[in-house]
């Protein structure tokens, strides 16, 4: 089988497919630390829908699809960013309505796409194998930027990632920090329509890091696990897809579950913590 | 007389659910030891936010001689320390007691900077002098909320502030745990310099070198002045609306809810 698979390898389709596998991986896992971290999962998801209404309305309209794509991102982290900071509305809700209304737009183009449909479904699953090289470009261009954003400005995203209030009042940048990583995530998004797609995109925003939430303390060991994890899911999810000739998006998500399953099940945390709740409560009884 | 490193004019600030600060006028001097006591919704952390910069205020307010709105400098962030109340934090969250210290000296260092030797040995130092050195390589979400509280007494002081905002720093946690950390408090507004502001609307935890206090009520200041006349039982059972009375047992004041 791995002969079979080193072989399937040398076709340069599938060395396009891996590569921009390993980038999707890379790419969504690193996003997938502020996601998780920040507890911001139904931003990711809105996010996401709001590069798939995009790159649907763009289609329909005659634009770029992954353009369009990126500036409803942009209108939606617009949107979002301020929302989170207000006290005096429920985000929760409001993120609900806007996951709502952005689904409704995509489906209204789609419904209105006198063309095929074909292109519209891409948007929504992915298709690895018809990238293109611009696709490819762009993906490693925002891979790039993004990577290059968090080792020039780690200490400023840890004080935010630990408390944006105290990160703020310590003299830290938080709202450039904050509004950065929401133009990212849009980025990261959009550039990642032609590869998983708008729906299963969540999954690789949110798994990766709830997989590294499970093994360490250290940041830095943390985006190094969530990127293996994101990248590995990819990856296998990939492999699995071509052996047993299943679709490879959602082959990508179960790998990606499975692995947080393993590491939850495994993780040497919960089981630390278990550990001193056992203690507190010995010492207690002792009393 | 000392300069007023904090002046408040006609602060006022407006939200949809009502007016939270009143037309405040407040002059602070540097070194005070200031209480903000009120009930509930008097506006005692709306005016700790309008001091550190998290809030949106109409009228005048100056730190340090200069006038300041809701958004400014590092310079002047780094000068105001802040200390929320006890809050939570996810027992899994990927950070350590000492890199959550040595975040106090992210904001003075600056970007593309990192700590050096000298803030990392003046963050050991304060975490020895804060009892909890031996924490240093724990996972902060682990700790109890007495030793989480002394971590952040460590961060803001590496921040190397000139004025401290305190909101209610020894809510929720254990009477003898509040005596330590409100000993350490004294003992920073002492040999820091600092210049304080703490909430609390606890009488019976009031810090030693706290000696002027501000009541607070619907918004508005209702008595800025001297601790043993705002902590009597006539001004706090106004204030409240509830019968309270005040008696002293070895030299200490102790309020009585009725």
């Amino acid at each position: 089988m791995v002969d079979q698979i080193m072989d399937v390898l040398t076709y340069p389709p599938i060395q396009k497919a891996a590569l921009a596998c390993i980038l999707c991986g890379a790419s969504c896992s690193l996003l997938s630390v502020f996601v998780v971290l920040m507890k911001m999962p139904l931003i990711g998801v809105s996010m996401s829908h709001a590069a798939f209404a995009g790159a649907v309305m763009g289609m329909l309209l005659g634009f770029n699809p992954f353009l369009c794509g990126f500036i409803m991102c942009l209108l939606a982290a617009g949107v979002l960013g301020p929302l989170s900071d207000r006290t005096d509305i429920a985000p929760e809700n409001v993120l609900g309505i806007m996951f709502s209304f952005l689904m409704g737009v995509a489906f209204l183009g789609m419904g209105i796409l006198t063309r095929t449909k074909a292109g519209a479904l891409n948007l929504m699953w992915g298709s690895l194998l018809s990238l293109s090289d611009s696709d490819i470009a762009v993906l490693t261009v925002i891979t790039a930027i993004l990577l290059l954003f968090i080792v020039i400005f780690f200490k400023e995203i840890r004080y935010v990632l630990f408390n944006r209030k105290l990160a703020l009042a310590g003299g830290v940048p938080e709202r450039f920090i904050y509004y950065a990583l929401l133009f990212l995530t849009g980025a990261v998004i959009s550039s990642n329509l032609a590869t998983v797609g708008g729906l299963l995109i969540f999954a690789l925003l949110v798994q990766p890091g709830a997989t590294a939430l499970q093994l360490t303390y250290n940041l830095r060991h943390f985006f190094l696990i969530s990127v293996a994890a994101g990248i590995g899911a990819c990856v296998s999810g990939l492999i699995v897809s071509y052996v047993f000739n299943l679709p490879s998006g959602a082959s990508v998500v179960l790998m990606a579950t499975t692995i947080f399953a393993a590491a939850y099940v495994f993780s040497p945390k919960r089981h630390r913590r278990k550990k001193v709740k056992e203690c507190i409560s010995y010492e207690y009884d002792k009393r | 007389m000392n300069e007023h490193i904090i002046e408040l004019s006609g602060v006022t600030v407006r939200k949809a659910k009502g007016v939270l600060l009143d037309g405040i006028s407040l002059n602070v001097a540097r070194n005070e030891f200031v209480g903000i006591i009120g009930s509930n919704g008097a506006g005692k952390t709306t005016l700790l936010n309008v001091i550190a910069g998290f809030e949106r205020f109409e009228g005048e307010l100056s730190l340090f001689g200069k006038p300041e709105r809701w958004k400014r400098s590092r310079e002047t962030r780094v000068r105001v320390g802040y200390i929320p109340q006890l809050f939570q934090i996810d027992p899994a969250f990927p950070i350590l007691v000492s890199e959550a210290v040595m975040t106090g000296a992210i904001g003075r260092v600056g970007l593309f900077r990192s700590p050096g030797r000298k803030e990392k040995e003046k963050a050991m130092g304060l975490m020895e002098m804060m009892r909890v050195a031996h924490l240093l390589d724990r996972p902060l979400g682990q700790l109890s909320g007495g030793e989480r509280q002394k971590v952040s007494l460590a961060r803001v002081i590496l921040q190397q502030p000139d004025i401290l905002l305190m909101d209610e720093p020894t809510a929720n946690l254990d009477i003898a745990v509040q005596k330590e950390v409100l000993n350490l408090i004294n003992e920073i507004h002492q040999k820091e310099n600092l210049t304080v502001l703490f909430v609390t609307h606890d009488f019976n935890m009031i810090p030693a070198g706290m000696k002027r206090v501000v009541l607070l009520n619907h918004g508005k200041i209702v008595f800025d002045g001297d601790i043993d006349v705002a902590l009597s039982g006539d001004m706090l059972s106004t204030l409240f609306q509830y019968p309270l009375e005040t008696f002293e047992r070895d030299g200490r004041r102790f309020i009585s809810y009725g």
